[in-house]
């Protein structure tokens, strides 16, 4: 019992000499120099023009916010039919980008097809068999000179 | 939503501790100066909106982040966590007596003389310098609690820190604060 009001007297002693320095700390801190000061004061008025400016900006957004538009069933379209087309005409040009890829991807597949149609035709309608171009002699024949 | 009055009158009532304690974090007063304005915009850009009654704790916090952001901008990361590792100091708090101490501060400045008032300015720099000294949590947590006079419970908030540390924190700066200045001589 006599360790716990102890220690409360302690707490509160400690607590009264905190606060007798800090009262000291802030005495020395109001007599700052004065350039100090200064450069305070300027700070604190910027800061209050960039917050009157920010208070300015945030009325002007909802304004523009305004054009939600609820349609009776409960859905709700952001910013109206204007802004819905809007962004459409932003999305085409990249689908139309896309579907260009794709189409170019699927002529090329094509033309790669009939080109090696056409060779094939060639090979096989030839007097000459397919398997003598795997054949080395006759590879070095065709190497070799003419006659 | 506080008003431009409000948000001033608030930034003037703080801005000279605010500068003082960022002065004891970085050590340097242009230094403190860029952070308090620093401190001063991001909340008035961004906390515009919130009443007056939450500006403080607010702003205690943008402050501390904006310090936080000057040391890792100074790229002096090692010594700001060896500033923050005050668990090394020793845990001798009983071999003296606090309230000589509180009688010896009061005794040298609670009477206004005019005959010392170089040796009071003298014992006011003397204090500023041993709160300076003090481990950066210790000196965090006391100038939170004591100086800005938040509560136990805004403080550790403030510090992220649990309310138990806070106390610690403040009792341990509170007994080194008394022993420095005993030991400079401020006795009864």
């Amino acid at each position: 019992m006599t360790s716990l009001i102890d220690a409360k007297e302690k707490e509160l002693l400690q607590t009264r000499l905190a606060a007798r320095l800090a009262g000291l700390l802030g005495e020395q801190a109001a007599a700052l120099p004065h350039d100090i000061t200064e450069r305070l004061r300027v700070s604190r008025e910027q800061a209050v023009t960039r917050a009157r400016m920010a208070r300015r900006h945030a009325e002007t957004a909802p304004a523009s916010a305004s054009s939600v538009v609820a349609l009776p069933g409960g859905l709700a379209v952001f910013g109206g039919p204007s802004a819905w087309w809007q962004r459409m005409a932003n999305v085409l040009p990249l689908l139309v980008l896309v579907a260009g890829l794709l189409l170019i991807e699927q002529w090329t597949a094509r033309e790669q097809v009939l080109a090696a149609a056409d060779i094939d035709t060639v090979l096989l309608s030839d007097d000459l068999p397919p398997d003598a171009y795997a054949d080395p002699g006759f590879a070095e024949f065709l190497k070799s000179p003419p006659p | 939503m506080a008003t431009d009055k409000e948000l001033s009158d608030f930034l003037k009532s703080v801005e000279k501790r605010a500068f003082k304690r960022t002065v004891y974090a970085v050590r340097g007063d242009d230094a403190a100066l860029d952070i308090v304005q620093d401190a001063m915009i991001r909340l008035a850009e961004k906390y515009v909106d919130r009443p007056a009654a939450e500006l403080p704790l607010i702003f205690q916090r943008i402050l501390s982040n904006a310090t936080m952001d000057w040391f890792r901008r100074q790229k002096v990361r090692n010594a700001v966590m060896t500033n923050l590792s005050d668990f090394e100091g020793s845990d001798e708090q009983g071999d003296f007596d606090l309230l000589e101490t509180l009688e010896a501060v009061e005794g040298t400045l609670g009477t206004e003389s005019a005959s010392d008032a170089v040796s009071r300015s003298q014992i006011l720099a003397l204090i500023d310098g041993q709160v300076a000294e003090l481990p950066a949590r210790q000196r965090e947590a006391f100038l939170l609690r004591y100086w800005e006079e938040f509560d136990v419970a805004e403080t550790a908030a403030l510090m992220g820190c649990s309310e138990g540390s806070v106390k610690t924190h403040c009792s341990r700066a509170v007994h080194a604060l008394a022993k420095a200045l005993r030991a400079k001589g401020i006795t009864p």
